[in-house]
């Protein structure tokens, strides 16, 4: 299990600024929802935790490790999933998986059963051999999962995981998440779907032009935003981020 | 009416998309580029006939009608791949959909595609000029010879629509048979005008055969223009019919598959890409048990380039450069003149540079950025499993042509010293062209997740790159050019007894300078690496 802090980070692209002073804190194997409007920063804020982006200022520091001064040893306990991962389509699924699994210090003796296993928790192992380029949008994201994951990290930062799936592959998914959590896994995932925010996170932040707006359970969401006591997620949602006409 | 009124709108929201101002930039370097390119082969390739084709032109010509033989193939080669007449998405989001017919979209793009041809005028119009004076013939013949050239080409652009137009959606692999048949025919036929060099040929049965393509039509006629051949004017009316009936057979075929077919085109898979049918299977080459990282990620690499036909590529391009450097050797003109020596590291050392873009376009930027490994020893290995397979590639074509000079140079010492260090050079600048694109690459280049860049910024991006990365990657193997011009001062001052160690030293002030430098520039590749944000 792993807890984040996060302390008054900023990112600014140029004049624009992309976070602004955020602190948000998270607990050992909590699910927390990352919400928020489009262009609001939440993938700008899970890349700077795993190391993708540098931030203008702030700190980020995870299980004790603080990734900006000590990148190497926080990539080793997170697994991150982006939005729209882009693999490498002229390897097989069991080549990227191997590849993958080599970069993220994986032991030999444990890569293969690992692979194997998960393709069969994934129920695509009749693809191990087929090329990453040639598989449905739905089975290149469950690989990609299988990458993000098989280190066993014990933070997980989820980027849009549901975006462009399939019902189907999308309650795969969700059943995924949760199990992953019950593991003792912190996860941390952005969404656009309030439904699944609600139904398995158990804290949700909700940012708005680079500031978190509110965080906590639905109910202190639901105070903040001086919503009746059975609002909907999504109504509180707009309410916050200024979107309700 | 309406026709041309819908011609006329789509070729100008397509010309507006297509010639920005930073693709115009482009097209200027690359015309000043191409012109430099052309003048510098043709008249390496005019020393050369004029050695070996007793002064007259009909080398010229048949060579003219073998290089737009295999210009033939090629176009007949990227048909096949679907690019014949390209299709964007924003034709399928907003063109496809609206009630525009499919002949007027056809009539379009090839009208788009003729403006592109256009500017491939200027460098076509240098080398015949340059033709005209070799072989004292009036200048305006190279205006004439230039726009038949270009008529060719267009006609080119139709062969290529035609067969792109001809496949269908999943047909790729059956037409497998009929491209190589296809392109094997013209291959064939391109190569029948070789006989007409050979002493006691039947000429004026051959003169006829050539014509039974268009390069060989072409050929005849800008090189009986530009050359001077004695060919009367019947001929020449005779050769204009028959490359107005290929134009319009084309134009025809065309317009009457873009009414069948002209949606199936999206279907098409590029064939630059992997093979990604569904049925598409592999098995695992990685092998990662008992190795290290590093030697998986070689693999990975030299498995990526396999798939994605690289190496084929490689293999093309050094042959073609094996056949230049010959020729260039059997012209003459490499003498033992530094300039010569000079020419031969920056035109092989330019391989180097090519592969690059290949490498960041398939890399996977955030996988690498999110694992603990070292960046800096990452590229590093990744530059071995591409430099590798190169300089494998251009050995044989640097062997052929050091045969050739060393055995027309026996006896002078000092021209031996300089040929070696040259050649010897040539793989090091090649090595250093691709460590410094790989640096370019990793900080301009677009990676496949890249969605902040605008295209427009990218172009202008692209273009910044390629002009830092030949300028940079020129200084950088400066060095390495002084080093054998170094060769000649030295004998002269210390003597031609000293050959040998002044061999050696030189040699390892060469390779020392490579590694440090290769070094230094992919630790600058993996750092360009670890800052980038656009993914």
């Amino acid at each position: 299990m792993a807890d984040l802090n996060i302390q008054n980070l900023t990112k600014k692209y140029g004049q624009v600024v992309a976070l602004n002073d955020v602190t948000l804190s998270i607990g050992s194997g909590e699910i927390v929802g990352l919400l928020g409007p489009n262009g609001a920063g939440k993938s700008t804020l899970l890349k700077i935790i795993v190391g993708i982006l540098r931030p203008t200022s702030g700190s980020v520091v995870l299980d004790g490790i603080d990734v900006l001064k000590n990148p190497e040893s926080a990539k080793r306990i997170i697994g991150y999933l982006p939005e729209n991962a882009a693999l490498y389509t002229g390897l097989t699924v069991t080549e990227f998986l191997q590849f993958v699994g080599k970069i993220r210090a994986v032991a030999d003796s444990d890569l293969d059963s690992k692979i194997s296993e998960a393709l069969k928790a994934f129920d695509i192992e009749e693809k191990k051999n087929s090329l990453v380029g040639s598989l449905s949008k739905g089975t290149k994201q469950k690989v990609a999962i299988i990458a993000s994951t098989l280190h066993e990290p014990r933070f997980l930062v989820l980027d849009e995981p549901l975006s462009g799936l399939d019902p189907k592959t999308q309650r795969f998914v969700n059943h995924w998440i949760s199990s992953t959590a019950e593991k003792g896994v912190t996860v941390f995932l952005s969404t656009h779907n309030l439904d699944i925010a609600q139904d398995y996170a158990s804290k949700i932040a909700i940012i708005d032009r680079g500031k978190i707006a509110a965080v906590g359970e639905l109910n202190s969401l639901r105070k903040i935003a001086n919503a009746k006591y059975d609002a909907k997620l999504d109504d509180v949602f707009l309410k916050l981020t200024s979107e309700s006409s | 009416m309406n026709f041309g009124r819908n011609v006329w709108i789509l070729l100008r929201y397509w010309v507006k998309g297509r010639f920005s101002r930073t693709t115009l930039i482009a097209i200027l370097l690359g015309e000043i580029a191409f012109s430099i390119f052309v003048l510098f082969a043709g008249s390496t390739f005019l020393s050369f006939s004029s050695r070996f084709g007793q002064g007259g032109a009909q080398i010229t010509e048949v060579s003219w009608s073998l290089v737009l033989g295999f210009y033939l193939i090629g176009l007949v080669q990227s048909g096949f791949s679907g690019a014949g007449l390209p299709v964007s998405s924003a034709d399928v989001d907003y063109v496809f959909t609206s009630p525009v017919k499919t002949s007027e979209m056809f009539a379009a793009k090839i009208l788009l595609n003729s403006i592109a041809v256009l500017f491939s005028f200027p460098p076509i119009f240098l080398l015949y000029l340059r033709s005209t004076f070799f072989y004292g013939t009036p200048a305006v013949t190279a205006i004439a010879a230039g726009f038949i050239t270009v008529v060719f080409f267009l006609m080119g652009l139709l062969l290529s629509a035609d067969v792109t137009l001809a496949l269908r959606a999943n047909t790729g692999r059956r037409m497998t048979a009929v491209k190589y048949g296809f392109m094997g025919a013209i291959l064939v036929l391109s190569l029948i005008p070789i006989a007409l060099v050979i002493p006691g040929a039947q000429t004026s049965f051959l003169s006829n055969f050539i014509r039974l393509l268009p390069s060989g039509t072409v050929a005849e006629i800008t090189v009986g223009l530009v050359g001077g051949l004695a060919i009367s004017l019947e001929r020449y009316i005779f050769d204009l019919s028959i490359l107005s009936a290929w134009l319009v057979m084309l134009l025809f075929i065309g317009t009457r598959l873009s009414q069948r077919q002209f949606y199936e085109l999206l279907q098409v898979t590029d064939s630059s890409q992997v093979d990604q049918s569904k049925d598409h299977v592999e098995v695992s080459k990685l092998n990662p048990q008992g190795r290290s990282v590093w030697s998986v990620v070689r693999t990975k690499e030299r498995i990526l380039m396999n798939r994605t036909k690289e190496g084929r590529g490689q293999v093309f391009s050094a042959l073609i450069l094996s056949v230049f450097l010959v020729v260039y050797a059997l012209a003459g003109t490499f003498t033992s003149s530094p300039t010569s020596f000079l020419f031969i590291l920056s035109i092989i050392g330019s391989f180097g540079s090519g592969n690059a873009m290949s490498w960041i376009e398939k890399e996977r930027l955030w996988i690498l950025k999110t694992s603990s490994i070292s960046l800096r020893r990452y590229v590093k290995q990744v530059f071995i499993a591409r430099v590798t397979p190169l300089l494998l590639y251009l050995t044989p074509a640097i062997a052929a042509v050091g045969a050739l000079l060393i055995a027309s140079n026996i006896g002078k010492p000092e021209t031996l010293l300089g040929i070696s260090l040259a050649l010897s050079g040539s793989i090091q600048i090649a090595a250093i062209t691709m460590g410094g694109s790989m640096y370019f690459a990793s900080k301009f280049a677009q990676s496949s997740t890249d969605d902040i860049i605008s295209l427009q910024a990218q172009d202008m991006t692209n273009i910044k790159r390629i002009v830092l990365q030949t300028v940079i990657n020129l200084i950088m193997v400066g060095p390495l050019m002084v080093l054998v011009l170094a060769g000649g001062w030295l004998t002269g001052i210390f003597g031609v007894g000293s050959i040998i160690p002044i061999g050696v030293f030189l040699s390892m002030v060469g390779v020392s300078y490579t590694v440090l430098l290769l070094n230094v520039i992919l630790n600058g590749a993996g750092d360009s690496i670890n800052k980038r944000e656009d993914l």
